[in-house]
């Protein structure tokens, strides 16, 4: 019962702290701005290369929770270390794996609303026909790939402890899956080379699902996907929590919390 | 006049000085044109046409545009973070000119990533990419850098009263690479956007970049049927009359933000 209130504090403060720098009206701009805009570059970049319009909207639509699962989430890490509470967080007897798994949960739902939005923009401005898709795999595929690109923010998010600014790391991870995962362009258009690193972001399996439940395939069909996403997801996690760990730790050690 | 161009310089030289003493905030001025560029390259890969210029070119224009808007919104919330605004707005240097200062050293800066665009387009995508007139390329660049950075003067009169400048630096960006046909042309955007495109000086000058890159070009430009070196003459006094307005409404709109701020304190809360 402690953990869960641990787990529930953690994710209420580190949504509401967002709010610090960023008011309610434009954190809203912002999740309609940002998914279409995102959205209409891509689709314009693909009509005037004559390539699957359908493909790059749907793709933009699930990369959308990155925004919240990835960027915010490894962002955590930057505001508690530039507003001086890390020190404090460290400083707590809670136990870490609720805290720490905590502080990426809200954004997990931020980031489905966000894909809501996104699917809502696919279907109603660039008219994709999800008429034959299967709607509750679709859901089970959207909020997993929430949830497991949570985990890799938790990753990238536990690495960033280890530097002075991990903005310029939610940047370059948040960006990076539109190379990798399929977003705009199969996998298999990649280097060969490259293509294995693609199989490390839940969120290249959680395209592969969602595109298929589109296509009308149940959630049994795409289940072996979504496991394998799962799987990849809790990982990530708990490597992430390990990194967390092993920080603090070494700021123990150390006595350097924000000054790493 | 020369004390004007002492703080532009003054102000220029220490952005570019904060550059070099913390370059990790280069990485995310240039991240999203960079990326931007590389999915644009694949999936111009099996297409025939210009598309090389589009991509190349229009990677290089995002990062400039990056950079800019950035300029205007991150490094003024950056003043109210460390408590260095209320010192510059007290100065008796002109608010406009430190800015000034700032936004043509970013959009500098965001000439690197141009190179950086550069070097995987030609290493890793095999593009091929001749400037068919060097000069006219150059002046047409330096252009519209000052007209870039002219407009993001405007942007950061709004970031200055702003919490969310930050976030507004982000919302921004990508619209303003749609709305400028950064990557493909502004033809495939629906009718209704269009007007927002001809008043930003920018699409005029991608459109002289591309322009005096390659003369096969004009067919496609807005001036479609004119010579090569007239529709860059065409383009670029459009862009410096429409970089004027914007210096204009940004001289203007800096004098109402700090008159607004001083009557209402609000300035580092806004």
């Amino acid at each position: 019962m402690n953990s869960f209130k641990i787990f529930l504090s953690s994710a209420v403060f580190s949504f509401r702290a967002q709010f610090d720098w960023l008011n309610p009206a434009m954190w809203l701009t912002m999740k309609f701005v940002l998914s279409l805009s995102q959205m209409a570059f891509f689709v314009f970049v693909g009509i005037f290369a004559q390539a699957d319009v359908r493909f790059i909207a749907i793709g933009n639509a699930l990369q959308s929770v990155s925004w919240n699962t990835v960027f915010s989430v490894i962002n955590i890490t930057g505001h508690d270390k530039w507003d001086g509470t890390l020190t404090l967080v460290l400083a707590t007897p809670a136990s870490r794996l609720p805290l720490f798994i905590g502080r990426a949960m809200i954004h997990v739902f931020d980031g489905i609303l966000s894909a809501a939005i996104s699917f809502f923009f696919a279907a109603f401005i660039f008219g994709v026909n999800f008429a034959r898709t299967n709607v509750a795999a679709l859901i089970v595929a959207v909020i997993l790939t929430a949830f497991t690109m949570a985990g890799f923010g938790l990753l990238i998010g536990g690495f960033c402890f280890f530097f002075r600014n991990p903005m310029v790391f939610a940047n370059i991870f948040t960006f990076a899956l539109l190379i990798f995962c399929g977003v705009n362009f199969p996998v298999q258009n990649l280097p060969t080379a490259i293509q294995p690193f693609s199989y490390i972001f839940p969120l290249t399996y959680g395209l592969t699902a969602a595109r298929n439940a589109i296509m009308g395939q149940d959630l049994i069909q795409i289940a072996p996907t979504l496991v394998l996403q799962l799987a990849v997801g809790v990982a990530l996690m708990l490597i992430g929590y390990l990194l967390f760990r092993s920080f603090e730790n070494n700021a123990r050690k150390t006595g350097k919390v924000e000054a790493v | 006049m020369p004390e004007t161009f002492r703080v532009i310089y003054s102000a220029f030289r220490m952005a570019m000085l904060h550059w070099i003493a913390d370059p990790q905030w280069v990485i995310p001025n240039i991240i999203a044109p960079f990326v931007f560029t590389t999915v644009a390259l694949t999936l111009f890969r099996d297409s025939t046409g210009p598309f090389g210029l589009y991509a190349v070119l229009g990677g290089g224009m995002m990062g400039m545009w990056g950079n800019t808007v950035y300029s205007s919104g991150f490094a003024i919330e950056f003043e109210k973070w460390q408590g260095t605004l209320e010192e510059v707005i007290v100065a008796p240097s002109k608010l406009i000119h430190v800015i000034t200062g700032r936004a043509i050293s970013n959009a500098l800066f965001g000439l690197t990533n141009m190179i950086a665009i550069l070097v995987i387009a030609v290493a890793g995508f095999r593009v091929s990419l001749g400037i068919s007139d060097p000069l006219m390329f150059a002046a047409s660049l330096l252009l519209t850098l000052l007209s870039v950075s002219a407009l993001g003067l405007i942007f950061a009169s709004a970031f200055v009263l702003s919490r969310s400048a930050q976030a507004l630096t982000n919302g921004l960006e990508t619209p303003l690479y749609i709305v400028s046909g950064s990557m493909f042309p502004i033809a495939l955007l629906p009718f209704w956007i269009h007007p927002a495109a001809y008043v930003l000086g920018p699409t005029w000058g991608i459109d002289a970049i591309r322009l005096a890159t390659s003369a096969d070009y004009v067919s496609q430009s807005f001036w479609a049927g004119l010579s090569p070196n007239i529709a860059i003459f065409l383009d670029l006094t459009i862009m410096i009359l429409i970089t004027l307005a914007y210096v204009l409404i940004a001289t203007v709109l800096f004098k109402l933000v700090e008159k607004r701020a001083r009557i209402t304190g609000t300035m580092v809360e806004a």
